[in-house]
């Protein structure tokens, strides 16, 4: 069960190359405020202006700096995506915590509610839900927490209750440790890998959901995200500055999910040994 | 199963709640944020006629009830946009979204199990390992972003198909010349919506059959001589079949949402594009009526993946009875 996550993350060429693009990501994302030529807000230049020196993906409808309103979307995409998935796994670990510790009653009741939100069509709630409040970041973040924490709940669940079973806490319960002892030295960090795991699952979705809700404008205007650039674009598609103003933002939205479903692919690959590379060899 | 289908009426009830909470819950009367723009050249007789047929001015519970009342007799309000009733507009609708939904769902379902059974069985040679990599790249690609690519190249550059609609308008085709219309327009959104399933299905089918590839029954089947195909088709996919499809039957949800983007890129007339317009002429009650419509459609195609898988494998039947006597 003991397997150096790192190392198998590492040792994967899939997660290698997760790893180099989700890391790219992080470095634009930080530091966009410097990486960017322009201010991504700023009317730099006429209103539709093919791509030139000083502009390399050239002006938006309103004179704007594509590639800096590209830079600035991979900070909003990671921003949104990464705290979503904090939240909700932390969601996800404390529910299913309650419900595989506490049994009875509060079992019933989350897992319950697990059954009925995996049926809920989380994508049409989000549009319902977005399209009156129009969030912000913040509220986006709220949204996706609570929309995307059932699956993991579960996972959490069903893994302490075969935890519980298991003889080290058997035998940690016998030397007398309390509960609370039990949850932060043995059930939690056993937890992390299966959380690990989640987390990624979260993040690819909400890149997914926040580009599209972007994609059909139920977004705040004056947040600098991709899918709001394709939005705004789709309606210049026919003028060849899609070369430049589509195509770039449509690439970036892509080359996310990939970077993070090749992390979760190797670290879901590293977890489960049948899928472990070395196992099969012989295969 | 009388657990499952309490788990359904729940969601529905779930989101019908939100569908009556959330304009209620915004700042101003309810009858602003349900009508919004149109208010304003509404006269003051039509706003307190549709103040008293949707009981906005009573208090919540009796609200409530009216909203619920008034859902049972399918009337979902009317859209001051389409100028006609909301369940009239969406009636419209709908058979287009199911044409388009059904259309992907059959070809990418059977396109996924060929795919998935064809690199399974080559598990780790070259064919399989350029297939994992297509179906990752692949599912990488949002519905909404491959369909404007699709709809780019092949029906604005190539200009092998339209760039947009269900059918064209003011021809008064009949008989096979509208028919031939009609497929021509489904052709690039079914495309789109059937690449976005096929990696799925392909990687939901690949590991189903690598899970029954080695089992006895298999290597019986092979010891008799039969043709590779025989064995893959008739004795491997049969047993590593059921799982798939009830998998593919409870991604409802995936699908319904897919078709959701791919309508609103194409301008396909169904209640995809339908809510796109609604939302953006603030029309909420078609807005509404969209969704509503679509969740129905979702609860009932996972509700009836749930039924026909139990009935398909026996021992989900063991399984599902032994849920029931353990809750």
């Amino acid at each position: 069960m003991h397997v150096n996550y790192w190392d198998e993350l590492k040792g994967d060429r899939m997660g290698r190359a997760g790893l180099y693009m989700t890391g790219a990501l992080a470095v634009v994302a930080l530091g966009a405020s410097w990486l960017a030529p322009h201010d991504p807000w700023a009317y730099v230049a006429p209103p539709l202006s093919p791509p030139s020196w000083s502009h390399p993906l050239g002006t938006n409808e309103v004179g704007q700096d594509i590639l800096s309103e590209l830079i600035y979307g991979t900070r909003t995409t990671l921003l949104v995506a990464v705290s979503s998935a904090l939240f909700s796994s932390l969601l996800s670990l404390l529910l299913g915590l309650a419900a595989g510790l506490f049994r009875g009653k509060v079992e019933r009741v989350v897992l319950r509610l697990v059954d009925v939100m995996l049926v809920v069509p989380v994508l049409l709630v989000a549009l319902l839900t977005a399209a009156y409040l129009r969030p912000g970041i913040p509220g986006l973040v709220v949204l996706f927490s609570l929309l995307f924490w059932p699956p993991g709940a579960r996972i959490v669940w069903s893994q302490v209750l075969s935890l519980k079973q298991q003889g080290h806490l058997t035998a940690a319960r016998h030397f007398g440790a309390g509960t609370w002892y039990l949850v932060r030295r043995h059930l939690v960090p056993e937890l992390y890998p299966l959380l690990a795991v989640n987390f990624i699952q979260v993040v690819r979705r909400a890149v997914f959901m926040e580009a599209g809700l972007a994609f059909l404008g139920i977004f705040d205007p004056s947040i600098k995200t991709w899918g709001l650039m394709l939005h705004y674009a789709r309606d210049f598609v026919f003028t060849g500055a899609w070369k430049w103003w589509l195509l770039p933002p449509a690439a970036a939205v892509s080359f996310t999910i990939i970077s993070f479903a090749l992390l979760g692919y190797a670290l879901e690959s590293a977890l489960d040994p049948r899928l472990r590379r070395h196992v099969h060899a012989g295969n | 199963m009388n657990k499952r289908l309490l788990d359904y009426l729940l969601a529905l009830l779930i989101i019908l709640t939100l569908n009556f909470m959330l304009p209620r819950l915004m700042p101003g009367e309810p009858i602003t944020a349900i009508y919004g723009d149109a208010l304003v050249e509404m006269t003051p007789e039509m706003k307190s006629h549709l103040l008293e047929r949707y009981g906005l001015d009573r208090p919540l519970g009796e609200q409530f009830a009216v909203y619920m009342g008034n859902l049972f007799q399918g009337d979902l309000g009317y859209s001051y946009y389409f100028r006609a009733p909301v369940a009239q507009v969406i009636s419209g609708a709908l058979p287009w979204t199911l044409l388009l939904a059904g259309t992907s769902l059959l070809f990418s379902t059977f396109l996924g199990i060929v795919w998935g059974v064809e690199a399974g069985w080559r598990r780790g040679r070259k064919f399989d390992r350029a297939s994992l990599v297509t179906a990752m790249l692949l599912n990488g690609v949002p519905g909404f972003v491959l369909g404007i690519l699709l709809l780019l190249f092949l029906g604005f550059y190539l200009q092998w198909f339209p760039l947009s609609g269900g059918a064209s308008p003011y021809l008064g085709q009949e008989g096979i010349a509208r028919a031939a219309d009609i497929l021509r327009h489904l052709f690039l959104p079914a495309l789109t919506l059937t690449l976005v399933q096929l990696p799925r299905n392909f990687l939901l089918m690949r590991s189903s059959l690598l899970g029954v590839k080695e089992r006895p029954y298999v290597m019986t089947a092979r010891g008799k001589g039969l043709r590779e195909r025989v064995v893959r088709y008739r004795h491997a996919v049969r047993g590593a079949l059921p799982p798939v499809v009830t998998r593919v039957g409870m991604s409802a949800g995936l699908l319904f949402t897919g078709v959701f983007f791919v309508e609103v890129v194409f301008a396909y007339p169904g209640l995809g594009h339908l809510f796109y317009l609604a939302l953006q002429h603030h029309d909420y009650p078609t807005v509404h009526g969209c969704l509503l419509l679509i969740t129905v459609c979702v609860l009932l195609f996972n509700f009836a993946a749930d039924l026909f898988s139990i009935k398909l494998d026996p021992r989900l039947r063991e399984n599902a009875r032994q849920l029931l006597g353990r809750t």
